[in-house]
């Protein structure tokens, strides 16, 4: 491997805590589904480099599986935002407090 | 080589990455996201997985975050204010970050950075991805579409206009 | 002649009472009153019909056995023997009378099927403790008279005063059941058996300081239903109760309960001399306090309530001395000239149209002249005119005391002589007061009913005549009593004839001075400003004050503070203070549910922290 497993497992982690800031810390619906994205990005890179230390073809099948279900996920979770969207009038996430005790 | 570029491009991603997250207006983050996504796709090519690069590319930058970019515009939320400020501090991070990623790409496509690194040993072409994935995983593979599926039927429910209103 | 009839002098009473509570507002006023006055005649006649049982051992009978577990057995168990047979036809015969009367007494009060039902009660109650063989049994009659007693004191009820007047009662007689209690339960564990018979047959075997213990607990009880010191502030306040429960509680039964109580167990307290000291020092120093109260009063029934504590503690004095007979002799005769005297009282107050303040009384002679001359009978014999019933009594008393020859004995002797003289002085003062003289107030009464005269008549010839039960030697009598009593007369007095002599010389002195002292003071009286020393005697010596202040005052302040202070304060406040500190802290809690995406998302990226931390410590951390 061109780099050891450790620094590619680093900068996975750096993009995963990155993505995490993202959803916690920002309160815009689009923000937080982008957040996501880039957190499941970091997982894909964790896979792929696990594919290349191990060298089995498993890794990159599984990312290929996780594109899939990320598209999906993405298209229902922006419809829902299009909902929300239609009927509150704002996608604040703070604004959507019914739950509040 | 190979591991200059890679932590070049490393850097890249982070750095794209960390501005997105930062970015106020949506449509900007987007922006910065897909060149993160660019620069991850370099680095699946690096560590042997072109085709998983490929469809990084297609399905994530260019279908993932292309129906973000959709829904920003048709729900028109990005801050339509103009920013202060002189414009190279609006432009100069992107264009430097795509311009960096340019750099990386002809390299790869130029230059073997991958010879004599015994990339060979877990290089995955197309076939061998082929045959493992509808060999060993085809009910998988079933079992994804169906869901593709329900997202799509799921996805037209929630989002459709309900007649009678407005 | 069955024995087992014997169980239908207390019997009898209880069903007609027992009628009269549960129907008796149903039937014709006259049947109801005639079954409650027949109750109590029955059982006088029965009584004496079965008096034959009654001489040498007498007879015991058992009815079932009321409570059986382990060694505790306790059978319905009656004793008829030559003390108790006086006593229950003393106690049948005069209530009987005092039936009749409360037939006139009450005839204008609509709820008197209550009143007869528990008149009859009483009677029952009191026959089963004259009656009884078991302590556990006459512990039942006992309770019985208390709780009748309370019920009565307190018949009109509607009226606070006399309400609280039955709670005193019940309250003050109640703190001498708790020794009896005690009494009862040691002699329990002392004998294995409550039987009364048993216990006095055994009460030799136990050590002297058991005795003395034992009959000290024995006064206390018998002090709380007697009204001795210090058991005393209930009677007074008793006359709220209608006149024929005066007569009949307060003067003849409930009152002598305590003496029969220290007579039926002789044997036992006989024993310890440490005790009848105790017994006659109680007995001397009430008769003492009633007097100097009695000289006081302004209501004639208040008057006739200390005369009560005060002759009953002659007989306490008797029985210390160690003589049952005199004690019972008085009992008797005071039993029978009470009861007169109250009746008489309720007659007079009915002449005076409700008034029973003697100062505003007077000239009553004019109106009624047979109650006048019933009531000097009663008079003669409480104030111990020679040869009345009440001279020979109370002379017997007196002289059972001097035959002690101890220092004590001779000092409480001396007591009960200035007390004689004291209690002539108080009747003569009641006689001028009520009888004598012009009215001082316009009365204006009703004519009396001839049920309320007529069963006096029967009194004031026993009264009179009761010498007769028990005259000494001296003037040709048997002292038949005495000899009827048998074993059981206690101590018989051994004095040379000439003071015998002397003493009734002296007692005739008292008497005769008492007289004249009240005739001059009280012959033509016009009521002045009381004093202090007046007042302070009206008021019972302040006893009810001090009673208040050492005990229900501290007992308030106990009870507040347990109140306030414990209950409020401690109880409520930890409870408060914990459903208040857990509302608060809900109340914070609360906050943290903002309704908000982004902090559940936080919350949850915490947890998988402190979750994966925790796993990675423990890898770490051998």
């Amino acid at each position: 491997m061109i780099v050891p497993m450790g620094h590619i497992l680093a900068f996975s982690a750096a993009l995963f805590l990155m993505g995490l800031a993202c959803v916690l810390a920002r309160r815009n619906l689009i923000m937080i589904l982008i957040g996501v994205e880039i957190m499941l990005n970091a997982v894909g890179l964790t896979l792929v480099g696990a594919s290349a230390l191990w060298q089995a073809i498993d890794g990159q099948i599984f990312v290929i599986f996780l594109m899939a279900m990320t598209s999906a996920e993405v298209a229902i979770s922006l419809a829902m935002v299009v909902y929300l969207s239609r009927r509150r009038g704002t996608i604040t996430a703070n604004d959507f407090d019914g739950m509040k005790g | 080589m190979a591991t200059v570029i890679f932590y070049i491009l490393g850097f890249t991603a982070l750095a794209a990455t960390a501005l997105c997250i930062t970015r106020r207006n949506p449509v900007h983050a987007v922006i910065y996201l897909v060149n993160a996504f660019f620069a991850l796709a370099l680095i699946f090519f690096l560590l042997g997985a072109p085709l998983v690069a490929a469809w990084e590319i297609i399905i994530y930058a260019g279908a993932i975050m292309v129906l973000f970019l959709f829904i920003i515009m048709m729900l028109e939320l990005a801050p339509t204010e103009e920013l202060r400020g002189p414009g190279w501090l609006r432009w100069g991070p992107v264009v430097l970050l795509s311009a960096v990623l340019l750099g990386c790409t002809l390299l790869l496509i130029v230059a073997q950075p991958m010879a004599g690194t015994g990339e060979a040993a877990y290089y995955a072409t197309p076939r061998d991805f082929g045959y493992a994935l509808f060999d060993r995983y085809a009910l998988a593979v079933q079992i994804v579409s169906f869901q593709l599926l329900f997202a799509a039927v799921g996805a037209y429910y929630v989002g459709r206009v309900e007649r009678g209103r407005r | 002649m069955n024995a087992s009839l014997l169980f239908l002098i207390p019997l009898l009473p209880l069903a007609c009472g027992a009628a009269n509570a549960l129907f008796g507002l149903r039937l014709p006023r006259a049947v109801s009153v005639s079954l409650a006055v027949g109750g109590a005649a029955g059982s006088a006649l029965l009584t004496f019909v079965l008096w034959p049982l009654a001489t040498g051992e007498g007879t015991t009978v058992t009815l079932y056995t009321w409570l059986e577990s382990g060694t505790l057995q306790v059978p319905v168990e009656l004793l008829f023997d030559r003390l108790s047979a006086p006593m229950a036809l003393m106690v049948s015969c005069v209530s009987t009378l005092i039936h009749l009367y409360a037939v006139g007494y009450m005839k204008d009060e609509a709820d008197y099927a209550r009143f007869f039902a528990l008149l009859n009660l009483f009677v029952f109650a009191m026959l089963t403790i004259v009656l009884s063989d078991n302590l556990l049994l006459l512990f039942l009659g006992w309770e019985g008279v208390g709780f009748c007693s309370y019920a009565l004191i307190g018949y009109w009820y509607s009226e606070t005063k006399n309400a609280n007047a039955g709670r005193k009662a019940f309250l003050v007689t109640r703190v001498g059941d708790v020794f009896l209690g005690v009494a009862l339960l040691w002699l329990f564990s002392l004998f294995g058996t409550l039987s009364i018979s048993t216990v006095n047959a055994q009460a030799g075997v136990l050590p002297a300081a058991t005795l003395t213990a034992l009959t000290l607990l024995l006064l206390g009880g018998a002090c709380g239903k007697s009204a001795q010191l210090p058991l005393m502030t209930w009677l007074p306040d008793a006359m709220a109760g209608p006149t024929p429960v005066s007569a009949l509680i307060h003067a003849a039964t409930m009152v002598t309960a305590g003496v029969y109580l220290l007579c039926r167990l002789f044997p036992l307290v006989s024993l310890s001399e440490t005790g009848l000291a105790a017994i006659a020092v109680v007995g001397a120093a009430t008769a003492l306090y009633a007097a100097t109260c009695a000289l006081a009063q302004r209501e004639i029934k208040r008057v006739l309530a200390y005369s009560t504590m005060s002759q009953v503690g002659y007989m306490f004095l008797a029985v210390g001395a160690g003589s049952v007979s005199a004690a019972m002799f008085h009992l008797l005769t005071h039993a029978f000239f009470k009861a007169l005297l109250f009746m008489a009282a309720g007659c007079v107050i009915h002449l005076a149209g409700g008034e029973n303040d003697i100062h505003a009384m007077g000239g009553l002679k004019k109106r009624s002249p047979l109650l006048f001359w019933l009531f000097l009978a009663g008079a003669l014999c409480l104030a111990g005119a020679p040869l009345s019933g009440g001279f020979f009594s109370k002379d017997g008393i007196l002289l059972a005391a001097f035959a002690q020859r101890t220092p004590l004995y001779s000092l409480l002797w001396g007591i009960g002589v200035f007390t004689a003289f004291l209690t002539a002085l108080y009747t003569f003062r009641l006689l001028y007061l009520v009888f004598a003289g012009e009215p001082r107030k316009d009365l204006h009464g009703h004519a009396l009913p001839k049920t309320m005269i007529w069963p006096l008549v029967p009194l004031a010839l026993l009264g009179l005549g009761g010498g007769l039960l028990n005259l000494p030697g001296l003037l040709g009598g048997s002292s038949w009593l005495h000899h009827f009593l048998g074993p059981l007369a206690g101590e018989s007095p051994e004095v040379s004839h000439g003071l015998e002599w002397g003493l009734w010389g002296l007692a005739t002195a008292l008497f005769a001075g008492g007289a004249l002292v009240a005739r001059a003071r009280y012959r033509r009286f016009k009521p002045g400003r009381e004093g202090a020393v007046r007042r302070f005697f009206l008021g019972g010596w302040q006893a009810d004050a001090l009673v208040a202040a050492l005990i229900l005052r501290p007992f308030a302040a106990v009870a507040y503070f347990f109140w306030k202070g414990t209950d409020d304060a401690l109880i409520n406040g930890v409870l408060d203070g914990l459903a208040r500190g857990f509302q608060g802290a809900g109340e914070r809690l609360r906050t943290l549910t903002t309704g908000r995406l982004s902090n559940y998302l936080m919350a949850m990226a915490w947890g998988t922290v402190i979750f994966l931390g925790w796993f990675l410590l423990r890898t770490l951390i051998p």
